[in-house]
């Protein structure tokens, strides 16, 4: 079986992504191939306390596929990394959670993306979350860092799926908690709609 | 994949028609596309 991170160009990929939620990050409110905002997030499940304490700007554009929270919600004072964070709604849920002792890393390859959750951490004024820019692959959190690692519709983006799972695993701290939400594909995916960026992102 | 990968106790959670409404539908379907909660633990 051919291996999957041959059959795609890793930086057109990322490039493509990039260029997609450089989109939503700038007109969140515009039409997509997906669901956006607070009422998909509540439609998929999300507790609509404490998502009503954020304003709208900082649900707008929210693009998850599912709900990383099903089974239970990061604990006061705990740590958190939020993988692929976006505009950064996920990060802020934690931040409400783990409170003024615990903190949050948001990490995300996408500037806009970046700037528009700093943005709104900063007006929220959490000091106890942070966006930090990378890739979710080799993110930049230390070893052993988190009692939770979250991620929302993101690592269906990854070719290399192993190599951000053994990421996840070498931030979480020993008994540490992975709580994400992904989609899953029931049919088989031919070869060339694998090399097909356009499916990948859209 | 999770679990090579060195974490433990995994487990899928319900799907959710995540696409169902949106312009992306159709090729969601074509793939049997769905949104899942995953968990796992480190052991330790």
């Amino acid at each position: 079986m051919t291996d999957i991170r041959d059959l795609v160009d890793l930086e057109q990929l990322r490039a493509e992504v990039q260029s997609k939620y450089r989109e939503v990050a700038e007109g969140p409110t515009a039409e997509y191939h997906f669901h956006t905002g607070r009422a998909h997030a509540l439609r998929l499940g999300y507790p609509a306390s404490p998502l009503d304490q954020l304003p709208e700007v900082a649900c707008e554009a929210f693009a998850g596929v599912a709900n990383p929270f099903h089974w239970g919600t990061p604990r006061p004072g705990e740590r958190v990394v939020d993988l692929g964070s976006g505009a950064g709604m996920d990060s802020l849920l934690a931040a409400l959670w783990v409170g003024a002792e615990g903190r949050v890393i948001g990490v995300d390859m996408t500037t806009e993306m970046l700037e528009r959750s700093r943005r709104i951490a900063a007006s929220l004024a959490f000091a106890n979350v942070e966006f930090r820019q990378g890739v979710i692959e080799n993110a930049p959190v230390d070893d052993s860092w988190a009692d939770v690692v979250i991620s929302n519709g993101v690592i269906n983006l990854c070719p290399d799926k192993l190599g951000v799972y053994s990421e996840i695993a070498r931030m979480l701290r020993p008994g540490g908690r992975m709580m994400i939400a992904d989609i899953c594909i029931e049919k088989p995916v031919p070869e060339e709609a694998l090399r097909d960026i356009d499916l990948w992102t859209g | 994949m999770i679990r090579a990968a060195g974490l433990v106790d995994v487990e899928l959670g319900p799907p959710v028609d995540t696409f169902a409404g949106a312009s992306g539908e159709d090729k969601a379907r074509r793939f049997g596309t769905y949104g899942y909660p995953i968990r796992a633990r480190k052991s330790g």
